[in-house]
């Protein structure tokens, strides 16, 4: 027995100075520095460049001397796109570098739980790319969104494809959660405008390969429309592979958002012409503060047509700025609480702030999606040109009342 | 009879290995197996241990019990004991250890008890801890308790194989080639082990050997194995001038006088 | 291993007031030191870190068994986790158990799946065994991940935290007195375990199955034994994740990655060295911790760290303790007595 209480104590000595390690760098929060903790997929090819140029546009205050002579320190973190990493970033980012903002995150199932952490703990957030209807819906006063809401998104192609191609829907979608609300919501608008039922519906993994057994049928059973719900790899091989079985062209192919991130044209090459998907911007945009936008990125981070993640990427993080301008703040340890409210109340001011988006941007106080889900205008979007060199063009954009699809 | 075998046979595809072997072991009986390589011997541990499983009609009857075609370790439960020609000590646990695994089937407490460390766990494993310690002592091992088994010499391997199989307790100990790599200083010391184990607790004791000078000295019967059939059986005496044994070992180039100064050389 | 059992040099009185001590007391001590470990960490986050290391002990401590200890290479460990935590989240918020009847049932659904893992255990070796067991694994998630009402890839959200009366432990410093205290009692089960009788017959089925079934050791019996308790680890962990706040599951949490990770946890601390799960647990939470402010960089010094603990250490730190433990009871022996007093050696 003697054996297990000298080795029990080594181990509890080492486990302790190991878990006191842990917390040992210096987070000790800075006075008059204005924090905020950045976490998204930085995983995929322009992931990264996403977390850099919010992180960049940010901190580009501090040249200038900073919003109100305070300057911006970013705390960037890659969460994966799992749930339980968005979890530990956004802990770090309120307990240990005490911020005044979380921004973030990318996949739905990661920004859903940090509503719930940043809610009990009063933090701001602000999210910018999940699309997920329930992440405004949980009631959290303390949550704002810059991307489109799904609920907006089913309604501008549902609308354009009834009335244009047809009502006969086949779906075909990757088990992730932003493809799932896609389909659901598509179908649940078909249903509910239109008493149309799916003439085809399959669910696959994320990781499927061979999606032709499932597109045969789907060509047998004479859709007017093919729904290709996924992530990126997923949209890309499914365009391919429909045009292998020789669906015809007179269907319709419409995909999930990710469609428009860059590698699905490279990725699919000219089987992605004719494909249409609803976003929030598009690098064609004309008006001069779109093409400005799309330059500098072309500059800065070598991305031809940046899509809708770059743009409400750099959207989200000029609205904080704006807000952090209107916000009175103390910057000590003793008015983080005061500055974090501060903060959320800036952001609920946020009216009319127009920029990348294709409508204005508008929040307001009320804990609800119809407050919080500030960017209520989609574009629809169809491929004309596949490969590096893709080409799109805008088919319709489509703006909607802050209640729309609740 | 403490074991009877009748009619065992095992084959593999369509090789015999062992064909219709019976075999009759009294209580207390040394036995020696013998036979050239390849002749079955190893087989026939492995279908009355229950390595292998007999081929149909063959019975075998332990203590009063059929045990033919039983599992290995419910055969080990019932108090047959063996080695193994490659020894398969747990080199990456303690010599002590080793003998407690060997100890296995009389340790008596349940799985719930071990997990919450009863009180009767941590007796019953003092108590059992100290018989096995004195179980190594017999054998010269003592000192080696805590030592991995890996660390051992080779014959300190071929030592702690046979306490492992002591440690059972069994009713009948069946050794696999225990003389296999061993000096003849050495295979002497084994033998006396062997002999004090068997007086000691008065086992029953089936030997596999190649080493023919062993089995010769220490059985009181030989059965010869040839081809997995049983050719012959008797005392080292009459094994010795059994003609048979004599071409199955030899081949029949040689000289019967030739062969019996071999043998007895040997 | 062998060294657990091992006499230290110490005042052989000392050691003899001491055998009279039940081994349950130094984890009580053990556990009075480390109630007040909150009060010395800087911050509610080093306090999270130090709850999801409780609960990857738990689970690395209970591969450990069946892995190290029982020797079967199983990657289906995490999806036994899953099962814990997603049966503990619908138990909680479906049937309204709290947490204290939940977590208890839930290790008992994951020991139930743990012996359906344990099945082709009996069959199967090494890689295959691997494979069957991955695929076990991956149907878990995959049936997840089309369940509708576990959430399915969107994620089971709203389970609630541990209630202690009227006051729900949903802090990370209230959650860390849950955590903490299961993770010593698993440790110490842990070691009960694998000092006893049921110990040594894994190890002897690690070692050699043939020999311990001649031996008498049930051999099916005890693998499934050893892949059901350590399922009852995993389901104790994922119990533990899943009512620790925010109370949020999702499939894309037990993935190969995780696998690969809570592997490295063992591979690291030493394959079957009781303290190589504790070890490992420990470092790889910290590592896992440390390298995500270099996130452009992580999975490649992820995988350097598994290259460099394979081809440098492959029996992980417990395997360099061990080696300096043995040795220096050698010398110890060696200096007690000079010549070995049995004179057996090989030809």
């Amino acid at each position: 027995m003697a054996i297990d209480m000298k080795r029990t104590f080594l181990g509890l000595a080492a486990a302790g100075a190991l878990a006191l390690g842990t917390g040992a760098p210096p987070a000790h929060a800075q006075d008059g520095v204005i924090r905020i903790g950045v976490t998204l997929r930085m995983v995929v090819e322009n992931g990264l460049k996403y977390g850099q140029m919010a992180k960049e546009e940010l901190e580009a205050v501090n040249a200038a001397g900073g919003i109100n002579g305070k300057k911006i320190e970013v705390i960037l973190l890659d969460d994966e796109c799992k749930p339980d990493k968005g979890i530990a970033n956004v802990n770090r980012f309120i307990h240990q570098n005490k911020v005044h903002l979380v921004m973030g995150s990318t996949c739905s199932s990661v920004s859903l739980p940090m509503v719930d952490v940043t809610a009990k703990e009063e933090v701001p957030q602000i999210v910018p790319h999940s699309t997920n209807t329930n992440v405004t819906k949980k009631g959290s006063a303390w949550v704002f969104r810059t991307s489109v809401s799904e609920r907006f998104y089913a309604a501008v192609h549902a609308k354009y494809l009834a009335e244009n191609a047809g009502k006969k829907v086949a779906y075909l979608y990757t088990n992730d959660g932003a493809a799932i609300g896609f389909a659901n919501d598509y179908m649940a608008y078909m249903k509910r405008t239109y008493s149309a039922e799916p003439v085809y519906q399959a669910q696959m993994q994320e990781t499927d390969l061979d999606f032709r057994a499932h597109l045969l049928k789907i060509k047998s059973v004479g859709a007017d429309v093919l729904a290709i719900g996924g992530q990126l790899d997923a949209i890309a091989r499914i365009s391919q592979q429909a045009l292998e079985v020789g669906i015809p062209s007179k269907v319709r192919r419409v995909a999930a958002s990710a469609a428009s991130n860059a590698p699905v044209p490279e990725l699919a090459g000219d089987a992605v012409v004719g494909l249409i998907y609803a976003a929030a911007f598009n690098c064609k945009d004309e008006r001069p503060v779109a093409q400005a936008f799309v330059k500098m990125v072309q500059e800065k981070y070598k991305v031809r047509c940046p899509d809708h993640d770059f743009s409400q990427a750099y959207e989200t993080a000029q609205i904080v700025k704006q807000a952090l301008t209107a916000a009175k703040l103390g910057l000590t340890d003793a008015t983080l609480k005061a500055d974090r409210l501060a903060i959320r109340d800036a952001l609920a001011n946020v009216k009319n702030f127009t920029g990348l988006a294709s409508g204005p941007i508008n929040f307001c106080a009320d804990p609800t999606p119809q407050c919080r889900d500030g960017n209520r205008t989609g574009i629809l979007v169809e491929y004309t040109k596949g490969g590096k060199d893709f080409d799109t063009k805008v088919l319709a954009r489509v703006s909607f009342e802050p209640d729309f699809g609740l | 009879m403490l074991l009877e075998v009748r009619n065992l046979t095992k084959s593999f595809g369509g090789f015999v290995a062992v064909a219709n072997v019976d075999l009759d072991i009294r209580e207390g009986e040394v036995r020696g197996i013998i036979g050239p390589n390849g002749s079955g011997k190893s087989t026939l541990f492995n279908l009355i241990s229950g390595v292998y499983k007999p081929d149909a009609g063959a019975r075998v009857t332990f203590d009063g019990t059929d045990i033919t075609g039983h599992e290995s370790h419910a055969i080990a439960r019932r108090g047959i004991a063996r080695t193994f020609q490659m020894l398969r000590i747990f080199q990456g646990m303690s010599v002590i250890e080793n003998m407690l695994v060997g100890h296995h089937a009389m340790i008596r407490y349940g799985t719930a008890a071990a997990v919450i460390g009863a009180r009767k766990v941590w007796h019953e494993e003092r108590r059992v801890r100290a018989e096995m310690l004195e179980m190594l002592a017999f054998i010269g091992l003592a000192d080696y308790a805590d030592m991995p088994a890996g660390e051992l010499s080779g014959g300190q391997r071929r030592l702690l194989a046979l306490g492992r199989a002591m440690a059972a307790k069994p009713k009948l100990l069946m050794l696999d080639e225990p003389g296999a790599g061993l000096s003849p200083t050495n295979v002497d010391v084994l033998m006396e082990a062997v002999r004090a184990l068997q007086q000691r607790f008065g086992l029953t004791v089936i030997i596999i050997e190649h080493i023919l000078k062993l089995v010769m000295e220490t059985c009181g019967t030989v059965s010869v194995l040839e081809h997995g059939e049983k050719i012959a059986e008797g005392t080292p005496a009459q094994i010795k001038d059994d003609h048979r044994v004599i071409e199955a070992y030899l081949g029949k180039e040689m000289r019967d006088d030739q062969v019996r100064a071999y043998l007895r050389s040997a | 291993m062998t060294a657990d059992s091992a006499p230290l040099p110490i005042a052989a009185g000392v050691r003899a007031r001491l055998a009279q001590v039940h081994p349950i007391v130094p984890w009580l001590l053990v556990l009075l030191a480390l109630l007040p470990l909150p009060l010395v960490l800087p911050n509610a986050y080093t306090q999270y870190v130090v709850n999801v290391m409780a609960i990857n002990v738990i689970l690395a401590v209970g591969l450990n068994i069946v892995k190290g200890f029982a020797g079967q290479v199983t990657v289906g460990h995490i999806a036994l986790m899953a099962i814990g935590a997603y049966a503990s989240a619908v138990l909680s918020t479906k049937l309204g158990l709290p947490f204290w009847a939940a977590m208890p049932a839930a290790m008992l659904v994951a020991a139930a799946a743990g012996a359906m893992v344990g099945i082709p255990s009996l069959r199967l070796e090494g890689a295959y065994l691997a494979l069957a067991t991955l695929g076990l694994a991956e149907s878990v998630r995959i049936f997840i991940s089309g369940t509708e009402w576990l959430g399915a890839a969107i994620g089971f959200e709203g389970i609630p935290p541990p209630y202690l009366g009227p006051w729900a432990l949903d802090s990370h410093y209230a959650y860390y007195y849950v955590a903490m205290p299961l993770a010593l009692l698993g440790l110490y089960f842990s070691f009960s375990i694998l000092r006893s009788d049921i110990g040594r017959a894994f190890k002897s089925i690690r070692e050699d199955a043939l020999a311990a079934a001649a031996s008498g050791v049930n051999v099916p019996k005890y693998k499934v034994i050893a892949f059901v308790i350590s399922a009852l680890y995993a389901g104790c962990a994922g119990s533990l994740q899943a009512h620790m706040a925010p109370g949020f599951l999702h499939p894309n949490n037990y993935t190969i990655t995780e696998m690969i990770t809570l592997l490295l946890m063992v591979v690291f601390g030493g394959i079957g060295h009781i303290w190589g799960g504790v070890i490992g647990a420990i470092l790889v939470t910290i590592i896992d911790d440390l390298t995500r402010d270099y996130y452009e960089y992580r999975m490649m010094m992820f995988g350097a760290v598994i290259v460099l603990v394979v081809i440098f250490m492959p029996r992980g730190l417990g395997g360099i303790i061990d080696d300096f433990l043995v040795r220096r009871r050698f010398n110890v022996l060696r200096g007690a007595r000079q010549t070995p007093r049995t004179d057996v050696h090989a030809a």
